[in-house]
C-alpha cells in the first residue's frame, strides 16, 4: 500500500478510529501489528513470510546472544542472524546481478556459461526492514542494551507501517521505549501529524510525480544526445523529483505516525543547501548515513587507525552505500563518487588545518569546494560566498544523480557529455513549459532549503500566525488534489 | 516564541480545501463538460483480468484509439448478449498486448486486433510501444491495494466532474498558460478538451460538441498533421518488417495452439489521413503481407460497402452514431468471414450475402 494512494486513506482511518478507541494498550499494539500487516501484504501477500522469518529469527537469535557469555558462541549466534537477513537480501536483490556477473566473468577468461536468469522478485521494503533488524541484534550482541523480552513490541518495531517500506530506518532505542506505554497523539500532535502526512503528499503527488517525473523519465531514456538546456533540465528534474519522493516518503511516515503518537527521526534536512558532501551527508537519508556510520564505518575502525585506513574506509562504507540502493554498477559508481568527493573533502580540510589559514579568509567546515572555488579573495564567510558553495556542492551532486539515474553507463555518459556541450547539435526535446516548470522548481526548492537550512518546519510553523500556516496547507491540499496522479510508487521502493 | 493553535488550523485548512472542490466542481458543471473515466493502468489492468473470460462473442480487442471509438460496445452487447474486453490503448501498437496475451498460458480466447498501420508497423522498442510495454509490465504487479485504490476511484470519478485527469489535472492546466512553443520542439498531440470521454467499460466517444463543431474538429486534423510531420519518414521494411511479422505470427500461433481465435480488423479513415496511410503503407505490401504471413482472417473496411461509406469529422475515428451503426454492420460480415457464433438475433442478419468490393 502507498501513501498516496485511497486505499491508504481508508486504512489509516481505520488505523486511526481503532488508536482512539477505549481499549487496552495491548491490545492496540495488537491492532496496530495486524494493520501493519495488511498495509505490508496487501502488496504482495507471500512475502509477509520473509517479514515473518526475519521477525521471528532475530527476536530469538538476540535473546540468545545476551544470554550467552562465551565470546565464540555469541559470534556463532550473531553469525547466523547476519547470514540470514544478508542471504535473503542478497538472494532477492542482488541474485540476478551476481549470476551477471558471474557469467561476464567466466567469459572473459573464455567459458561460455549461460545459466537460466532467475525471475526474482524484489520483495518491497527488503533493504529496509533488513538493516533494522540487523540494527537490533548487533546492539544487543554489543551489550548496548538488553533484549526486548516483549516478542509485540519487537514484531511491532520491527513492523510498524510508516516506516516498514522505505524508512527512516529506526533504530530500537529509537521505537521500542515507545512501546512500552500507552501512547495517543495530543491535538497538536495530530494536527501536526496530518500537516506532515499532506506536505508529504504534496512533495510527492504534486512536485515529484506532477511537475517533474515526465521531464527527468523523458531525458534519461533518450538513446541520443540533447542540447545542453536540455540536458540539464532532466537532470535537475531528476534532482529535485529524488528528493521530494523519498524526503515526501519519510515526510509522510513521520507524520501518519504523529498522528498514533508516535515519533520517528527525521530522514532529511534540507540536503540541496548542504555546503560539502560531509554536511550533504548529515543532511540526505540522516538514517541510512548514521546506520553506515555506526555499524560499518566505526567497526572498520572508522579514522581512528591510519590516514589511508580512514580514507579505504571511507570508500568502502559510500560503495556499500551505493550497491544497497540497487544491484547495479551505477550505483556503485553514484557510491564511489560520493566516497571520492567525501575522501577529497577530508584531504583539504586536513591540510587547511595544517596551514592554519589566515582569520580573513575562514574555513568552511567540511568542504571541498573552497578549494576548488579557486577565486582568490572570495568572501566565502559571507552569505553570498556560502551560497555559492552550497550551489557548487549541489553542481556535484548533480553529476552523481546522473550516475543514480541512468539506466546504464553509456547512457551517463551521453547525459554527461550533452551537459557540457559536446553536442551543440543535439536534438531539443523538451518545451518551453516543461523547462520553465523544472526551473521554477528547482530555484524555489533551493531557495527553500537555503533559508531553512538552520531552522526546522516546525519552528518557522509555530511563528506563523494560524491562519497563514491553514492558506499554505490547503494551498498544497488543493494541488494534490488537482495533480490527480495515478497511485505510483515511491522511488526508494525498488531500493 | 509564538505558538500556532494547529486544531485551529486543521478545520480552516479543511474548510477552504473543501470550498475549493465545491467550487471548482461547481464551475466545470457549468461548462457543460461531460463525465469521462480516467483511462489509466489500473482501468486497463481491471479490463486484462477479464481476459479469461474472453469467447466469440465477448472477444478481447487490442489496437489503438480507433476500434475504441469505432466498435460500439452497447451495439455489439445487444447484439450478441456479451460485452467486449477493451484492451486497446490510445496512440500505441498492439503488438505488446500481443505478445503478452501470447505468453499468457492462460488465454485461450477470441482476439480481434485492429490495425493502424502507422503504429502497428512500428519497430521494438519504438515511441508507439512504449505506453503499451509499460501497461503491459504493470499488470503482474497490480497489487490488492492498487485494485482497492481503483474501486474507491471509479465511485469517485462517476460523481466529480473535476477528476478528469486527461483534461482538468495539473499538468494539462499549465499547458493552457501562454508559453511560447520552442522552435524545433513538439510537445506532443494536444486535443481540444470536446474531443472525446471515455466511459467506464473503457469505450471512447466524440463529445456532442465536438460532434457538432468544424473548428473543433480542423483542430485535430492539424494535430494529425503535426503527429505526420514528427513521425519518422519512411515506413518500417526489410528485416524489420519481416521481424514485425514474424513475431506477430508467433503470438498469434501461441494462441490458436491453446485452442485461441484471431481476426484483424482495419477500421475507416478518410482525407489527408487516409491518403498518407496509403502511400505510405501501401495494402499490398502491409495489410496483405500480415494476413498471408500469419494465415489470420481479416476485414478491411475498404472491401465491404456497408463499412466502406462512414463520415470521420477528423479523419481517423467515427462518431458515436457512426460507431452504433459501424459495429451493426460489422457483426454479420465478421459472422461470415469467421463462422463465430456471436448470437441468436445474427440468424435474420445473416439471410442474406454480404456484398464485398474485392
Amino acid at each position: 500500500m502507498v501513501f498516496n494512494s485511497y486505499t491508504f486513506i481508508v486504512f489509516f482511518a481505520i488505523v486511526l478510529i481503532l488508536h482512539n478507541l477505549p481499549l487496552s494498550w495491548t491490545v492496540k499494539k495488537v491492532n496496530l501489528l495486524l494493520g501493519s500487516y495488511l498495509f505490508y501484504a496487501l502488496w504482495n501477500p507471500p512475502f509477509i513470510l520473509l517479514l515473518w522469518l526475519s521477525t521471528v529469527v532475530d527476536f530469538y537469535m538476540a535473546r540468545l546472544i545476551a544470554g550467552e557469555q562465551q565470546p565464540l558462541r555469541r559470534k556463532l549466534l550473531l553469525a547466523v542472524s547476519l547470514v540470514l537477513n544478508l542471504g535473503m537480501l542478497s538472494y532477492f536483490k542482488y541474485g540476478g546481478f551476481l549470476l551477471d556477473n558471474f557469467t561476464a566473468l567466466l567469459s572473459t577468461v573464455g567459458i561460455v556459461f549461460q545459466a537460466a536468469k532467475p525471475d526474482i522478485i524484489l520483495p518491497v521494503g527488503i533493504s529496509f526492514y533488513t538493516f533494522v533488524t540487523l540494527s537490533y541484534t548487533l546492539d544487543v550482541y554489543r551489550r548496548k542494551f538488553d533484549p526486548e523480552p516483549s516478542f509485540l513490541n519487537f514484531a511491532l518495531f520491527v513492523t510498524f507501517f510508516p516506516h516498514l517500506v522505505a524508512g527512516p530506518i529506526v533504530r530500537p532505542e529509537d521505537l521500542i521505549p515507545q512501546f512500552k506505554t500507552l501512547r495517543r497523539a495530543t491535538a497538536e500532535q495530530l494536527s501536526w501529524g496530518l500537516f506532515l502526512l499532506s506536505l508529504g503528499l504534496f512533495m510527492k503527488v504534486t512536485v515529484a510525480d506532477g511537475l517533474l517525473a515526465d521531464t527527468a523519465d523523458l531525458i534519461f531514456s533518450l538513446p541520443f544526445p540533447v542540447q545542453m538546456l536540455d540536458a540539464w533540465t532532466g537532470v535537475l528534474a531528476f534532482s529535485s523529483q529524488i528528493f521530494c519522493d523519498f524526503a515526501g516518503y519519510s515526510t509522510c511516515a513521520i507524520g501518519v505516525s504523529l498522528c498514533l503518537g508516535f515519533v520517528l527521526p527525521d530522514n532529511f534536512r534540507y540536503p540541496y543547501a548542504a555546503i560539502g558532501f560531509q554536511d550533504f551527508w548529515r543532511r540526505w537519508h540522516i538514517t541510512l548515513s548514521t546506520w553506515l556510520r555506526d555499524y560499518l564505518y566505526i567497526p572498520l575502525g572508522g579514522n581512528r587507525r591510519s590516514p589511508l585506513r580512514t580514507y579505504v574506509n571511507l570508500m568502502i562504507t559510500m560503495l556499500i552505500g551505493g550497491l544497497w540502493h540497487g544491484a547495479s554498477w551505477t550505483f556503485v559508481v553514484w557510491g564511489a563518487l560520493h566516497g571520492l568527493f567525501l575522501c577529497a573533502e577530508r584531504l583539504i580540510r586536513q591540510r587547511m588545518v595544517n596551514r592554519q589559514p589566515p582569520v580573513t579568509e575562514p574555513v568552511v567546515e567540511g568542504s571541498i569546494i573552497r578549494q576548488a572555488s579557486m577565486g582568490p579573495s572570495i568572501p566565502l564567510g559571507s552569505p553570498a560566498g556560502q551560497l555559492a558553495l552550497a550551489l557548487l556542492t549541489l553542481f556535484f551532486v548533480n553529476i552523481t544523480w546522473v550516475f543514480f539515474r541512468a539506466p546504464t553507463f553509456g547512457g551517463a555518459m551521453l547525459l554527461l557529455l550533452s551537459m557540457v556541450g559536446r553536442f551543440p547539435a543535439g536534438v531539443a526535446m523538451l518545451t518551453n513549459t516543461a523547462i520553465v516548470t523544472v526551473s521554477a522548481v528547482t530555484i524555489l526548492l533551493i531557495a527553500c532549503h537555503w533559508f531553512m537550512r538552520n531552522s526546522s518546519l516546525a519552528e518557522l510553523a509555530k511563528r506563523l500566525p494560524w491562519w497563514a500556516l491553514s492558506l499554505g496547507w490547503a494551498g498544497m491540499l488543493i494541488l494534490v488534489m488537482l495533480t490527480q496522479k495515478g497511485s505510483s510508487s515511491f522511488i526508494y521502493f525498488q531500493f | 516564541m509564538k505558538t500556532t493553535n494547529y486544531p485551529k488550523s486543521v478545520w480552516l485548512t479543511l474548510g477552504l480545501a473543501l470550498a475549493f472542490m465545491v467550487g471548482w466542481e461547481t464551475y466545470w458543471r457549468q461548462q457543460h463538460l461531460p463525465f469521462s473515466y480516467n483511462d489509466d493502468e489500473s482501468m486497463w489492468a481491471s479490463k486484462r483480468k477479464q481476459v479469461y473470460e474472453s469467447s466469440p462473442a465477448k472477444p478481447v480487442l487490442i489496437g489503438s484509439s480507433r476500434i475504441k471509438f469505432d466498435l460500439d460496445q452497447v451495439t455489439w452487447t445487444r447484439i450478441t448478449g456479451e460485452k467486449p474486453i477493451q484492451l486497446s490503448i490510445d496512440g500505441t501498437s498492439p503488438r505488446p498486448v500481443l505478445t503478452d496475451l501470447g505468453n499468457d498460458p492462460n488465454f485461450k480466447g477470441t482476439l480481434i486486433i485492429d490495425v493502424t498501420e502507422m503504429l502497428f508497423f512500428t519497430p521494438d522498442g519504438s515511441f508507439p510501444e512504449k505506453e503499451a510495454i509499460k501497461r503491459v509490465s504493470a499488470y503482474p504487479t497490480w497489487s490488492l491495494s492498487q485494485q482497492a485504490s481503483f474501486q474507491i476511484n471509479r465511485l469517485l470519478e462517476s460523481s466529480l466532474l473535476f477528476l478528469d485527469d486527461r483534461n482538468l489535472a495539473l499538468n494539462p492546466l499549465l499547458n493552457l498558460l501562454p508559453i511560447p512553443t520552442r522552435a524545433g520542439v513538439w510537445g506532443g498531440p494536444q486535443f481540444p478538451r470536446e474531443f472525446f470521454i471515455v466511459d467506464e467499460n473503457r469505450q471512447s466517444k466524440m463529445t456532442p460538441a465536438f460532434v457538432a463543431d468544424t473548428n473543433l474538429q480542423n483542430r485535430v486534423k492539424k494535430v494529425w498533421m503535426d503527429v505526420g510531420v514528427h513521425s519518422p519518414p519512411n515506413a518500417v521494411d526489410g528485416a524489420a518488417l519481416l521481424t514485425i511479422l514474424d513475431d506477430t505470427k508467433r503470438s498469434i500461433d501461441q494462441i490458436r495452439a491453446r485452442g485461441g481465435q484471431v481476426l484483424f480488423l482495419r477500421t475507416p479513415s478518410e482525407g489527408a489521413m487516409w491518403e498518407a496511410e496509403k502511400k505510405m503503407y501501401p495494402r499490398r505490401k502491409y495489410w496483405d503481407r500480415l494476413l498471408a504471413h500469419t494465415q489470420t482472417p481479416g476485414i478491411y473496411f475498404e472491401d465491404y460497402p456497408a463499412l466502406n461509406s462512414f463520415y470521420c469529422p477528423e479523419w481517423s475515428h467515427l462518431t458515436p452514431e457512426g460507431a452504433e451503426q459501424f459495429t451493426e454492420d460489422l457483426i454479420p460480415i465478421m459472422v461470415q468471414k469467421t463462422g463465430w457464433p456471436l448470437g441468436q438475433p445474427l440468424s435474420a442478419m445473416l439471410s442474406q450475402p454480404i456484398p464485398t468490393c474485392r
